[in-house]
C-alpha cells in the first residue's frame, strides 16, 4: 500500500471530524486568548516578582496542553465511534501501517500547531510587558519556544496512545486532565524526587531559563517522550492483537 | 476469477465456538445467500474473511490471498458490515473520499457511487442526520467504491424501504451478472430467495448446507399437490386407497402430501374423476430453511411456528 495515500487519508479523517480538528485549532486559539487576557492585564505586575522570566512567558501553555490532549484523544476515538475502525482496517488491513500513519499525522499536526502556538504566545505576551519584555535572544527563550512545541506534540501523542488502549476519549480525558491539574500538582509539591519524572513536570523543564531540579531541559523532554513512547507501544500492541 | 475460500475456519470467544470448522467456497458470477439464525456465525465469518478478527484456526482467503495481504484491498473486496459504522460527524462525501484516497481510487468513484446509491443530493450532509435507510445506502456505496470483484454484504436490505429493497435486489443480480462474487447475509428468507442463486446455511457456526437455492428448497420441503374436483368423495377414496395423505383445505380444495401433479393427474384420469384445478405447490425458502434449522436454533424462543403458514407477500 502507498504510505503517502494512507497518510493523506488520515489527515482527511482529522480534518473532517469537528471534535478533532476543532481541538487542534483550540490549541492555538485558547493559548492566544489566555495570553491576551493575562498579559494585557496583570502581565507587568507579575513580571517583576523575581520568577524565571522565560517560564513566566509560557503561562498559557497550561491551557494549550489541555487542548493538545483533547486533540490526541479525539483524533483516535473517532475510530471507536460505532464500528469505524472496522471500515478503516478494511481499507488499510496492515495494522502496523494504519497505526503508524495515524500516529504520524497526530504528531505532525500537533507539532506544527504546537510550535506556532509556542512562538505566538511568547511574542504576543512579551509585547505587553514593556520594560520587562524579553526577546527570543534571551538565554533559553528560543529553546523554550521549540521545546514547548515538542512538549505539546508529546502530550497529544500520550493522549492518542492511551485512547488506542482504552478506546474512549471521555475516559482518557477524564484520567489525564485531572492528573495534570491536580495529581501532578499536588504530588509534585509533596513527593519531590520521583514526581519530577511525571510526564508534564519533566517536559516542562524545557520552559525554564534555569531548570530547578536535577533534570535538564532536553532530558526532561526526553523523559516525556519516553512516557509517550511507552503508551504508544502499548496502544500499538492492543491494536495489533485485538479483534475489531 | 476471484472466489472466497474458507477452510476449516474456527473462531472461539472464550468457551463459545462462534464458527466451527467451516469450509466453503463462494464462487463468482452468482449471488450466494448466507443464511442462519441469530448467532449462527455469519457476521463473525465475514469479519474473519476481512482479517478484522483473528481465526482460532483455519484460513479464509480471497482470490487465494489472505485479505490482509491484499495491496489495495478496496479494489478487490467491498464490504458492508454495519450500517452504523461510519463516523456520525463526517459528511457522506468525506467518508467516501478518505477511503478512496487511502486505496488510491480515482476521486470520480466517490461521485459515481453516491450517484448510484441515490445519495448524491445528501452527499454534503453529516451522517448523523441520515435515516437508517440512507446509512444503509452509504454502506453499500462504501462497498462499491473500489469497483471490486468481490462483495461481502451483511444484511444489506436492513432499514431500506420497499423501493430500496427492489433496488438492492436488482443491484445484487446485476453485480453477479457482471461476474462478481457476491455474498449476502440475510435473515429475510423470501427476500433472499428473490436474489440468491446459491445458499450457504450456518447453524451454531457449522455448515448446514452449501447448495443451489432451488435444490435446497426441494431437499428440505415435501412436494404437495392442491387439487379441486367436482367429485371430492371419489377422489378422496381413490387417493386414500393409493396410500396418499389427503386433507381438505379451507377453500374446498384437496391437499395431497408427498405427491406431484403428474401423479395425481394420472390417477384422476385413470379413474375418470373430473379435475377442475391441479397445481404443484412450491415450498418457500422460508419453509425449507425452517425445516432445516428448527433443530439447530440456538434459542428456543426463535423456534419457528408450523411450516404450513402461508408465505408472506
Amino acid at each position: 500500500m502507498s504510505v503517502t495515500a494512507v497518510l493523506h487519508s488520515e489527515w482527511i479523517k482529522i480534518r473532517s471530524v469537528r471534535a478533532s480538528f476543532g481541538s487542534l485549532l483550540a490549541v492555538h486559539a485558547a493559548t492566544l486568548a489566555v495570553t491576551l487576557l493575562v498579559y494585557a492585564t496583570v502581565g507587568r505586575a507579575e513580571a517583576d516578582n523575581g520568577n524565571d522570566p522565560v517560564f513566566g512567558a509560557f503561562y498559557a501553555i497550561n491551557f494549550a496542553q489541555i487542548a493538545a490532549l483533547a486533540f490526541g484523544a479525539t483524533a483516535v476515538s473517532s475510530e471507536y465511534a460505532g464500528g469505524a475502525l472496522r471500515i478503516s482496517l478494511s481499507a488499510v488491513p496492515r495494522r502496523g501501517l494504519f497505526y503508524a500513519a495515524k500516529t504520524a499525522i497526530v504528531a505532525t499536526a500537533a507539532l506544527a500547531v504546537g510550535l506556532a502556538t509556542a512562538f505566538t504566545t511568547f511574542l504576543v505576551g512579551q509585547a505587553f510587558l514593556g520594560e520587562y519584555a524579553i526577546g527570543l535572544g534571551e538565554p533559553g527563550a528560543l529553546r523554550a519556544c521549540i521545546g514547548a512545541g515538542i512538549y505539546l506534540m508529546l502530550m497529544a501523542l500520550l493522549a492518542a496512545g492511551l485512547t488506542f488502549l482504552l478506546r474512549s476519549a471521555v475516559l482518557v480525558l477524564s484520567l489525564l486532565i485531572p492528573f495534570l491539574l491536580i495529581v501532578s500538582f499536588v504530588i509534585g509539591d509533596v513527593a519531590g524526587g520521583a514526581a519530577a519524572y511525571l510526564p508534564d513536570r519533566a517536559g516542562q523543564q524545557v520552559l525554564y531559563q534555569t531548570p530547578a531540579g536535577d533534570i535538564g531541559p532536553w532530558t526532561g523532554l526526553a523523559v516525556t517522550a519516553l512516557w509517550a513512547a511507552a503508551v504508544l507501544l502499548a496502544g500499538g500492541r492492543a491494536v495489533h492483537r485485538r479483534d475489531v | 476469477m476471484t472466489s472466497i475460500d474458507v477452510k476449516d475456519l474456527t473462531k472461539e470467544y472464550g468457551s463459545t465456538r462462534a464458527v466451527d470448522r467451516l469450509t466453503c467456497t463462494v464462487e463468482p458470477g452468482r449471488v450466494t445467500g448466507f443464511l442462519g439464525p441469530n448467532g449462527a456465525g455469519k457476521s463473525t465469518t465475514m469479519r474473519l474473511v476481512l482479517g478484522l478478527d483473528r481465526p482460532t484456526s483455519g484460513t479464509a482467503t480471497v482470490g487465494g490471498h489472505p485479505y490482509t495481504a491484499l495491496r489495495e484491498p478496496l479494489r478487490t473486496v467491498g464490504a458492508l458490515l454495519d450500517a452504523q459504522a461510519a463516523h456520525d460527524s463526517r459528511t457522506a462525501r468525506d467518508h467516501l473520499r478518505l477511503l478512496a484516497v487511502s486505496n488510491r481510487l480515482p476521486a470520480r468513484r466517490v461521485d459515481e457511487v453516491l450517484q448510484e446509491t441515490g445519495l448524491a443530493a445528501v452527499a454534503r450532509r453529516r451522517i448523523r442526520t441520515f435515516s437508517l435507510g440512507m446509512r444503509q445506502r452509504l454502506g453499500i456505496a462504501t462497498a462499491l467504491l473500489g469497483d471490486p470483484p468481490v462483495l461481502l454484504l451483511d444484511e444489506p436490505a436492513n432499514g431500506l424501504d420497499p423501493e430500496g429493497i427492489v433496488w438492492i435486489r436488482h443491484l445484487l443480480r446485476r453485480l453477479a451478472r457482471e461476474g462478481r462474487t457476491v455474498l449476502v447475509s440475510s435473515h429475510l428468507m423470501n427476500e433472499t430467495a428473490a436474489f440468491a442463486d446459491h445458499l450457504v446455511v450456518l447453524g451454531r457456526g457449522r455448515l448446514l448446507a452449501d447448495t443451489p437455492t432451488q435444490d435446497f428448497i426441494e431437499q428440505h420441503s415435501h412436494p404437495r399437490v392442491r387439487v379441486r374436483t367436482s367429485d371430492p368423495t371419489r377422489l378422496r377414496a381413490t387417493l386414500l386407497a393409493k396410500g396418499y395423505t389427503v386433507a381438505e383445505d379451507d377453500d374446498g380444495r384437496w391437499v395431497v402430501e408427498d405427491a406431484r401433479a403428474e401423479q395425481i393427474g394420472a390417477v384422476a384420469a385413470r379413474e375418470g374423476i373430473p379435475v377442475l384445478e391441479l397445481t404443484d405447490e412450491r415450498a418457500s425458502l422460508e419453509q425449507a430453511y425452517l425445516a432445516l434449522t428448527t433443530d439447530e436454533a440456538e434459542f428456543a424462543a426463535a423456534a419457528p411456528a408450523s411450516p404450513t403458514i402461508p408465505q408472506e407477500a
